[in-house]
Formats: C-alpha cells, structure tokens, sequence
C-alpha cells in the first residue's frame, strides 16, 4: 500500500475534533434567524463552513478581501442582525484592524468574531499566517471581548454564550486538531469568569488556548513525581480578565507562572502582571510564550515543545520557578 | 550471509510477531485446552556464519514465554539454513525448514496449530468468526506496535531518523468498545519501547482510537486508507494529524515487510 | 423628469440654507473640511428632500432608508441638514468640536441622531453599507441604502473590495454617489493618484454607471430614481462637482479642501451666496 496520505483540504473537515462549534452555530442559527455568517474564502478550512451548508442564504462568502468583509460585517450589525465572521486571526487583527475598531467596536457592534489559526498553530505556513500578536492589539481595542477557548468544546461554548453577549466578541481558536481538554460542555462558562482546571496550593499556571490542556498534564506530573501542589487556572478570557482569580492565586499560591499562544509582550501574561504588580503583593511571576520574536516554521506540536508550551517545558519551567526564592522577609529576627 | 535488512527484519519477526502468539493461548478456549499442562521448547532458528538467529517458544505448565536466542535442547526445532528464508517462511511463503523432533507428533500438532494461528494476521485474511475477528484486531496492534519498537531498536535508519527528533512521545493504540486491545509506542530521542493496554504516567500525543472490532478490520484488510477510515468514522486520530500520519505510514512499511 | 420647478426652487432654498450652515459652523467650530462639504449639497438636498424613506421623530424606525457619508470628514455639511430636518436641535451645532460635543470632525452614530453609521476613515463606508444592504434584502425589507462617496477615497483598495462584493452579490437596493469635485488634499485627483478612466473603472466592477451634473437637483433626482429601479445590479452616480461650490473665492479650490473663517470672511461667503 503506499506511504503518504493523499488529502485535500475538502477532507480536512472531516478529520478534526475542533468542528463542534460549527455544529452549534448551526443549532444556534436554527433558533435565531439574525444569527449570519461570513467568510474570506475560508468556510472551507474554518468550521464556519459547516454554517454554510446548512444556511446558504444567510452565509456570505466576501471573498479574499478582509477588510471589506468586516466592513460588511458591520453593515449587517447596524441592519440588525448577529453577524459570526471568521477568517484567520493574522488578517482578522493586522489587516483588517482598522475595520474592527473603527467599524466595530467604535460603533459597538454586536459582530462576534471567530479568528482561526492563532499563534503558530499554522506552523507549517510561517510567519506570515501565524498570529502572535492578536491579543495584544485586540486588547487595546475598547469595547472589545476576548476569548481564547482551551479546546473545540470550550469554542462551541463560547460561540453559545457569544450570541447573546452584548458588543463585539473576539474568540481565538487553533487550526482545529487540538485535543480536547474539557470531557463535555456542562462545567458553568461563562465569559469573564476563568475555571480552576486543577486545584493546587504551591504555584498557579494561569493559561488559555491549547496551554491549559498541557499544564493540567503538567500539574498531574508534578504532583505524582515531585509532590507539588499546582493550580491550573483557564484564563479563558482575557478581556475582561477575571481579576479575582488572579488575585486569588496570588494569595493563595504566591507564585504565578502564565503560559499562552502569543507574545509574552501584550497578551494574557502582560494582562496578568497587571493585576499583579496593582496587587502591591509579593508574587514570583514568570511569562511563557513566544519571546518576542518571529516563529521558526515547523509543525505546531514541534513548535510547542520548542518554545516550552507543552507539558515538558511546564513542568521544567515549574521547577525552575519553585526553587527560585522571592523577596521575603530580610529579617530572620525573633519577634520578642 | 543475512544483510542488514534481512537481520532487521528477522528482528522484527521472533521480537514482535512471535510474542503475538501468546494471545490466542489466553484467548482463544480451544487453543488454550490444547496447551494445558504442557510444558516443552519449541526453538526456531536460521543458520548464519556470523552466528545463529532465532527465539524459542518456552512453554511451562501451559504458559508461553518467548525467548530471543537458542535454546540447547528444544523439544522441537525449525531450522533454516539461512536468514531470508527463516524470513521468507514467517512471511507465509511456502519454505519448508528442517524440523528436528518431528516424531513429538502430539506436541508438533500443537504447535501447528498455534503456529496457523498467526495466519490471522496476513492482510487478506478475512476471518467470519467473532473470536478469530477480535483476535486478529488484538494480534495485529499488539504486534504492530512492538514492531514499530523493533524497527527503531534495530536500527532502520529513517526509523531511528524520526525518534532522535522527538522528546517524550506516546503513541496509543485501543479500539473502543474493548477494553483489553490497547497497545502503545513510546519514543524519546531515539529510544522506544512499546507496551501492552494504557500508558497512564503521560497523556498520549496521538491516540488513534479503531471503532470497535468493525470499524478496524477494514483497515487492517487494507480495505481503505486512512484518510477514508476517518472521513468514514472508522477511525478517529486524535493529538497532531502529521505525526499521526507517519506512525501510520510506518505501520504500512511494516506490513509490507513482514507479509 | 422626477421633480417639478417647483419643488427645484424649494430645494433651492434649502440648499442655500445648507451653505449658510456649513459656513456658520465652520466659523463656531475654528475650522472644518468645507470645500468638500459644499460640493455635495445637491446629492443631500436631493435624497432628503425628495428621495428618502426617513421620520426624524423616530431615528431608529427599522424600515428608514439608510445614509453612509463614506467621505465622513464632509459631516459639517450633513449634520446642520439633519438638525434642519428635525433630528435635533440646531443650536446644538454652536458646540461643533468643542469638549464633549457629540458633534466633531466626523459624524458619530452613537451621539448624533439621524446618522446611522459613524465614518471618518476613508475607505469604509462602501462595506458597511454593502452590509447593509445584503442585511435589507436577508431581512427582506424594501429599504434602500445609499452611500457617498469622494473621489479621492477611491484611492482606497477597500472601496474596490466593496464595489466587487455589491456586483457579485447584485445588490440593487445600494445607491452610490461619487462627490467627484476633482481634487483630495494635496492636490487634483488627477496629480496626486489618478482615478481616471473614472466610470470604466466602475463598470468593470459591474456598477451601471450615471454621470450627472452633480449640482442640478433635477439630474440627481432622475438618476436616483432610475438607480431605484435598476434591476440588473448596483448603481453608482458619479456627479461631476466644484470642490467649495457656492462661494465663489472658494470655488474649484484645493486650498478649501480644509479651513477656517474668521468674522469679514465669513460675511464675504455668506454674501457670495447670494449673488
């Protein structure tokens, strides 16, 4: 038999775990008519295809022309209806940016955006389809709402509680062949509101995107192998960023390590410290993500391992920290 | 003279194929009434000037151990005068080698029979029987996936290639719906090792999961490729579809070299 | 024709009152883009006094026609007409760009009723309003949505995206107007980034295209009103315009694309008006 796999990006769709959010957009659709899709020739390589099929007629295909799809996009809000666009998070935050502010969250339109591809899950296209910087300039944007699902049911979630939220929602997802870390939908989300993945009391992983799978192995493996407490915490939006569970991490671990998709400049860690360093409370506090540099070509789980965002590079990183000694008390002193 | 391919496939052969044959005997109810309370060695061995190959099925009170290496007084021995045609019979050709203790003809019958049982495994073998159905699926990933382990242990270049380039990865096998069909491949910069059931210390990073006994026997039978047996539900992979993609296409060189 | 003398005079003075406003506010406001705010008078008279689905007592009525001032930067010349249509009080205008005023540069839906899209990025406007017209037609409602356009903003690749999205998707119920007054800031359209073969360019995309006398009331109003009853796909009015029309020291001037006035100046345009 021959070696190799023939495929197209046809059978693509049928090969990944991540299209559950397509289906739920169709039973959202069923339910509500104002519920719209668009797409820059993507549907089929984005789940939002799946939306496609089944309501011809209220998808609209904008072609390879972004910046006008989210113009479009806008448009279709102010005639009243929910519009769900999707296209790859690079062209989404860089080449249609303007669009997004301005048209969109200027105007606090209920578009609700679906970004594919983010980070280097794209890895073998390069820099120029990776996206490390969406959180980072998504986050400056007013009036926007930013999620980075764990996995295709945390997605199939946030597109659910999506519709009804109000304003602009940005809900960055991988290129679909992410393991699921969440066993069914029912565990309480809700947007702004992170979930304790794993209970802990030495050090808190605070992580979003496909990190929060890898630290709850990462946390499993501490804990048989070096007798660690860690806490993993699904930061699953990042705006607005539930403060309380940072805080809560800082009180009750004092150490907090975050690990994302993304630059360590802007994104989730930058949104952490945040809270930390307005905290006024001692807290080791480390960032892991892609240091500030353009990503090596490669394929994604390769590029995680490189850049210490799988299990292994957690679990290292976790030690690294736990022997590191923070600023204390200099005075040893008995108190008389 | 055995070459290189021949030693590596020979390899193959008495390391993973032949510890395969320890499942019909707990397995199967007639085989395993067959091999109560025998005990014997039964040794399979080809000639090699640099020093002769072979394993010896090593049964005690009924329960099988496969042993690398050659036994100094089997109960019955195979014999082949070289490496490729030990290979060439293992591979189902018809070579016929020559077998010291015949007149054992009880304990040779036996034998026979378990020997057959490994015909399960060629890729055209359709068996009807439910038990036989089950055993080729459990038969096949448990040897596939010590022979994925042996053909890096022995050094096939591309093989060995693949696994320097990786930090700790498992790749699991299991068929839903049965529970005890799971085997497993662990790397680790160029090192490996495959296992019986669940590798529970570390998540798997491809899982390929065969949908029950009847959605793997098709690609098994080599009925449809990969692609078609996860468009078709057949087969669902789960963790990074590249890597999948080459225990896969391993998983196919393999066959073709052993059948 | 469309309209009767009649209704021309009354436009008329509606458009007069329109200059007199915009050169009011640009002299509240310490400055404004007025050259291309005068230009487009005739397209708004046109499509408020005659052609427009609107009620200004109820800015939010689901089925009103829609407005995109895609050349945003133009609001000084379409917000004193919305106060004049009873949208919101007139006085209000004297604020134009002071702290907190709902009125500045560009138009902002959010604060000033009776715009329905804020704009003032040039380039925009034509998707958004392609959006809006693919949502009338989802929602298989009969209103039109009308956009207009600079001549300069079509350097913009994003108003191309636009054009081929609204021909692909025949969007018949999108009416769009080119202000074409012939120049952008730095210079004639012509010297800076030339748009011509204007009208082949919109063709090509699949546009019908009119061109009219971009000040006569009657030329814009039949051209609007074939556009409404176009079938075969979107129409764009390219109407031929003087940049600053209607003062005359400011007329076809680039340097008016932006400026101020001060109070004998301000007499001066107020009195060219009515010569």
């Amino acid at each position: 038999m021959a070696e190799g796999l023939t495929w197209n990006v046809y059978d693509a769709n049928t090969m990944t775990q991540a299209d559950i959010y397509g289906e739920v957009l169709c039973a959202l659709g069923e339910k509500n008519p104002d519920i719209v899709g668009l797409s820059a020739d993507l549907a089929k390589s984005t789940k939002i295809g799946k939306f496609a099929e089944r309501f011809p007629e209220r998808f609209f295909n904008a072609g390879v022309a972004e910046q006008n799809m989210f113009g479009m996009a806008a448009g279709l809000a102010k005639a009243g209806l929910i519009p769900f666009v999707s296209t790859m998070a690079v062209f989404t935050t860089m080449r249609a940016a303007e669009q997004v502010r301005t048209d969109i969250c200027y105007q606090q339109l209920n578009v609700k955006i679906i970004a594919t591809h983010s980070g280097i899950s794209f890895g073998q296209a390069g820099t120029t389809h990776h996206c490390t910087e969406d959180l980072g300039i998504m986050r400056s944007l007013a009036n926007m709402t930013i999620i980075a699902p764990s996995d295709g049911i945390e997605t199939a979630n946030a597109v659910r509680e999506s519709v009804d939220y109000p304003g602009p929602v940005y809900i960055r997802i991988g290129r679909g062949f992410e393991p699921n870390c969440n066993d069914s939908d029912d565990y309480g989300f809700q947007i702004g509101r992170a979930v304790e993945m794993h209970p802990g009391t030495d050090i808190t992983l605070i992580c979003c995107g496909i990190t929060v799978l890898q630290a709850v192995e990462a946390a499993k493996h501490l804990k048989e192998n070096d007798g660690l407490s860690v806490r993993v915490v699904n930061m699953h939006t990042i705006k607005p960023l539930d403060r309380e569970a940072v805080l809560s991490a800082i009180q009750d671990t004092r150490r907090i390590i975050t690990f994302e998709e993304h630059n360590v400049l802007g994104g989730l860690g930058t949104a952490v410290a945040e809270v930390v360093a307005a905290s006024g409370k001692a807290c080791a506090f480390e960032q892991v993500g892609i240091p500030d540099c353009y990503c090596l070509v490669g394929y994604p789980e390769d590029l995680y391992h490189h850049y210490q965002l799988n299990m292994d590079g957690m679990v290292q990183k976790v030690r690294e920290v736990m022997g590191r000694d923070f600023e204390d008390d200099e005075d040893w002193e008995d108190e008389v | 003279m055995a070459t290189e391919k021949d030693l590596l496939v020979a390899r193959i052969f008495l390391r993973a194929l032949f510890p395969v044959m320890k499942v019909p005997l707990t397995d199967d109810p007639k085989m395993k009434k067959r091999f109560r309370g025998v005990t014997a060695r039964i040794q399979f061995v080809a000639r090699d000037p640099n020093g002769d190959i072979g394993a010896y099925l090593d049964f005690t009170d009924g329960e099988l151990d496969i042993i690398q290496g050659v036994h100094e007084t089997p109960d019955i021995a195979f014999i082949f005068s070289s490496v490729s045609k030990m290979n060439a019979m293992l591979a189902g050709k018809p070579v016929i080698p020559k077998i010291k203790g015949i007149y054992r003809l009880g304990l040779f019958i036996k034998v026979l029979a378990l020997f057959l049982s490994l015909k399960v495994l060629e890729p055209d073998a359709k068996p009807k029987d439910s038990v036989k159905r089950r055993l080729k699926v459990k038969m096949t990933v448990y040897m596939i996936t010590t022979a994925l382990s042996q053909y890096n242990k022995g050094g096939d270049p591309e093989m060995v290639d693949w696994t320097s380039k990786q930090p700790e990865r498992v790749y699991q096998i299991s068929v839903t719906g049965e529970e005890d069909i799971a085997a497993y491949f662990k790397v680790k910069a160029g090192k490996s090792k495959a296992g019986r059931g669940f590798y529970t210390k570390r998540r798997p990073f491809v899982h390929m999961k065969f949908n029950g006994i009847d959605g793997a026997l098709p690609i098994l039978l080599n009925e449809v490729n990969m692609v078609e047996a996860v468009r078709d539900g057949l087969l669902s992979l789960e963790g990074s579809p590249e890597y999948g993609r080459d225990i896969g296409n391993f998983m196919v060189r393999l066959q073709d070299l052993m059948m | 024709m469309t309209i009767s003398d009649q209704e021309i005079k009354e436009m008329e003075k509606r458009a007069k009152q329109l200059r007199e406003d915009i050169i009011d506010i640009t002299y509240w406001a310490g400055g404004a883009h007025i050259g291309g705010a005068l230009s487009m008078v005739e397209i708004l008279v046109t499509l408020y006094d005659k052609h427009l689905a609107i009620d200004p007592g109820n800015p939010d009525w689901e089925d009103r026609d829609r407005v995109v001032l895609s050349k945003g930067h133009a609001g000084v010349g379409y917000v004193p007409l919305l106060a004049r249509k009873g949208y919101f009080d007139f006085d209000l205008l004297k604020d134009f760009n002071k702290f907190k005023s709902p009125f500045g540069m560009h138009p902002d839906s959010l604060k000033v009723k009776g715009v329905d899209v804020s704009t003032g990025s040039l380039g925009h406007g034509l998707s958004m309003a392609v959006g809006l017209a693919l949502g009338a037609r989802y929602k298989k409602k009969s209103w039109y949505t009308y956009c207009v356009l600079g001549d300069g903003e079509c350097n913009e690749g994003s108003i191309w995206e636009a054009a081929m999205a609204a021909s692909h998707f025949k969007l018949t119920n999108l009416i769009t107007f080119v202000d074409r007054n012939k120049y952008s800031v730095d210079g004639p359209t012509e010297d800076v980034m030339g748009i011509e073969p204007f009208s082949d360019k919109w063709n090509a995309f699949g546009f019908i295209v009119k061109e009219v006398d971009g000040h006569s009331f009657p030329a814009l109003s039949d051209a609007i009103e074939a556009a409404k009853n176009e079938t075969s796909g979107p129409v764009v009015i390219i109407a031929d315009t003087l940049k600053g029309k209607g003062v005359d020291f400011m007329e076809d001037d680039v340097k008016w694309h932006y400026g101020g006035l001060d109070s004998d100046v301000l007499v001066e345009a107020k009195a060219s008006l009515n010569k």
